[in-house]
């Protein structure tokens, strides 16, 4: 038995495609700059210009954990038809510094572009085939501020003046950005005026097809997923902040008065998780999110939320670990924590989203979930959907079912003096009724010792007795069989591309965006492959066996490094899946390499 | 009111002489005599002996994790500002493994009220120090007696910006079942400390006994919180009382609260309306 991973080279993916090719109905812009200098501000605007134009958007922000200096990048991807990922190579770079040009300039794609003020960057190496577009953007800058700091909105001028956009829609994006600073309103859309002019001199480089009645709407996976739960009607929030589960809490903050959702600044992630369970006792609708640290404190309380039964929705936006890690970078290596969670056995669910789209989606389906089953939820985003990348959201429905479960509104007459509710009612499906606090007649006690059916402890004076030991079988009984209800909803992994094919990629999550864009550009070049696309990861969905074994030869595609997945897949199938990309540098998966990968396997070729 | 209406089908299991007993029945008659209907009440607990105390008054509870008691008692109050919400745990839940949450709660004065049953030991884990544990005190931890200054609850929290303050007596229950009353109508978060001997392993009755005078028979005026932390510095003497109390502060439940939140009741959870959701969007175009 022999498995191995695949080792790709990554930090070059040079020349794969022609920018100037007719046929390609797509575009990558590359913004690079310092921290501090507006990168993220100025990749938003692109991004919106691109929406408003009709086109579909996916981008990514090479951001570091640090406030001014250093090096960032943000990445856009947009094409006419629907784009996943990062698309293939840089058409467009922006180097606004010695350090973006060095980092990026090599994975420029033949007939692309790259923009640069020879009086700040020194170019060296110019690759063949690209043209040099060398603008005075600092001097431009200077003519509106005493520092050059509007180099970035020139830049966006001379970029959207190349692809023969209309100076119309980037003037009122520039605008509206601005909107909240008008002493630098207008001086901003002059200053991108300047920079569209310039672009004449070289004419229009590429022109996709813009539809400017079409504004597409675009959002990250942490935005989709609070206005997904918001939708749903979630009326607590709580979190501690930790990159990058922040905007979730951004996001909460500033809608929560407006949509009712009491959002609480916990002072750990310990009493963020506590408290977002006690607001679920008290019948709210109520979520939490962090990163794999600050879900590292929450355990001991996921185990509780278990005992108790009290329902609880839970957001790892994931990032690279372990440990502190790489808090600005991209990685799913938290399966393993999840399936694991805090001591002993009990009854948890790990939905993964795809997409923002999936996101919104899940949202509402994990609160129904937790309260239908009154169990932990576990939602894992990451870095690349979450707070690092933007991508176009069609057809949000907001008419989102709302399941609630059990709940007791009035307490029988019998309920008199003295008799506490059978809050853990043994029943066949697993799942008690539960009373919400306020409602007379029906007290009990939400208990994570051992309980009988009444929430009264089995752990002090009656432990160890023949009926104690035996009501606490019943009891693990009970909350572990809730799992095979849960079962019965949970979805196997969507197939991506033909039914049948040579291989078949398994990924999960976030993956499965870069691998589309790889099995497309693989079809183009007459490979037949498909992807198993995971998002319903536990408990695992049924019939998942006879689909991979189903399947001629597998490939695991993942972002972490013992392959996690595909360890999931064996322990529950069986199938032991013995080709692997794993990649767990922190940067998201470029479709090339998966390209490569496939490449490497099937056709034996050097991935090119 | 019934004064029945309280009373639990399960016997506590705290040792014969126990001062918790001293506790539960001083809480018992405060929410009696305040007239507050069980199902009002929300009771949340942690580890430890003391924290078994949600079992032995029927109200809805939370019976939790160590140190975990307020942070599940805030989600209540929040989530339904119409509950009266009581933390109820020991010394080691609040000021040993949970004391930052203790610190936090104060400073952003939820309306929550706790009561530590304070024994200056760790009891159900059979008697090793505790942060309150005195300078000297011999326990399994500590054969030689304690090298460590034990922690002063009531002078840190007065530091933290508490609103309410105060410190009873376990052997006193009718002293204590009023402080607990004036806890329960304070706007906003209130600590009562209780000294709530542990007859097995720190049997400190007769010494507080000797020490202990009440602060309203001294003329300390609860207002004043100079004169609060002068006393709460008290180690020859044991001042049992009112310490502080301020309304000043508005409360985190009165500040997250809006048109929308005291609309919509927390338990009936909907969706936005198309309009809502438009809005929502706008943004992200």
């Amino acid at each position: 038995m022999s498995s191995a991973n695949i080792v790709v080279e990554t930090n070059i993916i040079l020349a794969y495609k022609m920018s100037d090719d007719e046929s390609s109905k797509d575009v990558t812009v590359r913004l690079g700059a310092a921290a501090g200098d507006g990168i993220q501000s100025a990749g938003e605007i692109v991004t919106k210009i691109f929406s408003r134009s009709g086109l579909y958007v996916s981008t990514y922000n090479g951001n570091q954990s640090l406030i001014r200096g250093g090096h960032v990048w943000f990445h856009v991807h947009a094409g006419e038809s629907r784009v996943y990922s990062l698309g293939f190579g840089i058409d467009y770079l922006v180097a606004l510094t010695q350090l973006a040009y060095d980092e990026h300039y090599m994975n420029v794609n033949r007939g692309g572009v790259i923009i640069y003020d020879s009086s700040v960057v020194k170019e060296h190496d110019f690759p063949d085939h690209v043209t040099k577009v060398d603008a005075p953007l600092t001097k431009i800058a200077l003519k509106y501020e005493k520092r050059p700091i509007m180099k970035n909105t020139v830049a966006i001028g001379l970029l959207c003046g190349l692809l023969g956009l209309d100076f119309k829609l980037v003037g009122d994006v520039i605008s509206e950005q601005f909107f909240r600073k008008p002493d630098v309103q207008k001086s901003n859309v002059e200053a991108a005026r300047d920079g569209y002019e310039f672009s004449k001199q070289f004419g229009t480089l590429k022109k996709l097809t813009y539809d400017y009645t079409k504004r597409r709407t675009f959002m990250h996976a942490d935005y989709a997923f609070a206005l997904g739960a918001v939708a749903a009607g979630c009326r607590f929030y709580a979190a501690y902040p930790m990159s990058p589960a922040s905007p979730i809490l951004h996001w909460m903050a500033s809608n929560a008065k407006r949509f009712g959702v009491r959002v609480f600044l916990g002072e750990d992630e310990i009493a963020v998780v506590n408290a977002t369970i006690g607001a679920s006792l008290a019948g709210a609708r109520s979520l939490c999110a962090t990163s794999g640290g600050g879900f590292s404190l929450m355990q001991e309380a996921i185990g509780q939320a278990a005992m108790t039964e009290t329902p609880l929705v839970v957001v790892d936006v994931m990032r690279a670990g372990p440990s502190t890690g790489l808090p600005t970078k991209t990685a799913q290596g938290d399966l393993n924590m999840m399936l694991g969670i805090s001591h002993d056995d009990f009854p948890r669910v790990i939905l993964a989203p795809r997409s923002p789209e999936d996101a919104f989606r899940t949202a509402g389906r994990a609160f129904n979930l937790a309260e239908k089953y009154q169990l932990p939820v576990i939602v894992l985003l990451d870095f690349a959907i979450g707070d690092g990348g933007y991508a176009t959201v069609e057809n949000l429905n907001p008419n989102i079912p709302i399941e609630r479960g059990k709940i007791v509104k009035e307490a029988a007459p019998d309920m008199h003096n003295g008799v506490w509710f059978k809050r853990y009612a043994l029943t066949e499906d697993g799942v008690s009724p539960r009373a919400l606090p306020g409602t007379p007649g029906l007290m009990f006690v939400a208990k994570t010792d051992e309980h009988d059916e009444f929430g009264h402890d089995l752990s002090d004076v009656l432990a160890g007795l023949r009926e104690a030991v035996d009501m606490r079988r019943k009891q693990f009984n009970k909350r572990m069989i809730k799992l095979q209800g849960v079962a019965k909803e949970m979805n196997p992994p969507d197939v991506f591309g033909p039914d049948k094919a040579d291989l078949t990629i398994v990924t999960w999550g976030s993956s499965s965006l870069p691998v589309r864009e790889a099995l497309e550009r693989l079809w183009g070049d007459g490979f037949k492959v498909n992807s198993y696309e995971f998002y319903d990861i536990y408990p695992f969905p049924a019939d998942v066996e006879s689909m991979l074994k189903q399947a001629s030869e597998l490939m695991d595609v993942e972002q972490n490094y013992t392959a996690q997945m595909a360890k999931l897949i064996r322990r529950e199938t069986g199938v032991l899946i013995q080709k692997y990309y794993l990649k767990y540098d922190g940067e998201p998966i470029y479709p090339i390499e998966v390209v490569k990968a496939v490449k490497q396997h099937i056709a034996g070729s050097n991935g090119r | 009111m019934d004064p029945r209406v309280y009373e639990s089908d399960t016997r506590p299991d705290w040792c014969p002489g126990c001062g918790d007993f001293g506790v539960l029945a001083a809480l018992k008659n405060a929410l009696i005599t305040l007239q507050i209907p069980p199902e009002r009440v929300f009771i949340s607990s942690g580890i430890g002996c003391s924290s078994n105390l949600p079992g032995y008054i029927r109200t809805y509870a939370h019976h939790g994790l160590h140190g975990r008691p307020l942070p599940v008692a805030v989600g209540v109050k929040v989530a339904n500002p119409n509950l009266v919400v009581i933390a109820a745990a020991g010394d080691g839940d609040e000021y040993g493994i949970g004391f930052n949450h203790v610190v936090h709660t104060a400073r952003r004065n939820h309306d929550v009220k706790l009561i530590v049953m304070n024994n200056e030991v760790y009891g159900l884990t059979t008697g090793q120090l505790s942060p309150t544990s005195k300078k000297g005190q011999r326990t399994k931890t500590s054969p030689d007696g304690s090298i460590i200054y034990p922690l002063n609850p009531l002078s840190t929290l007065l530091g933290v910006g508490a609103t309410f303050v105060a410190r009873g007596f376990s052997g006193d229950p009718k002293h204590l079942s009023m402080l607990i009353q004036e806890a329960i109508k304070h706007r906003g978060f209130a600590l009562v400390d209780v000294i709530s001997p542990c007859v097995t392993w720190h049997d400190i009755y007769d010494e507080v006994r000797q020490k202990m005078y009440k602060l309203e028979d001294v003329g300390h005026d609860p207002s004043d919180l100079v004169a609060a932390l002068h006393r709460a510095q008290e180690v020859d003497k044991i001042p049992l009382g009112l310490f502080y109390r301020s309304e000043e502060k508005p409360t985190f439940e009165e500040l997250v609260s809006s048109e929308v939140t005291a609309t919509i009741p927390v338990e009936s959870v909907r969706n936005l309306s198309e309009q809502e959701f438009a809005k929502a969007i706008e943004p992200f175009q």
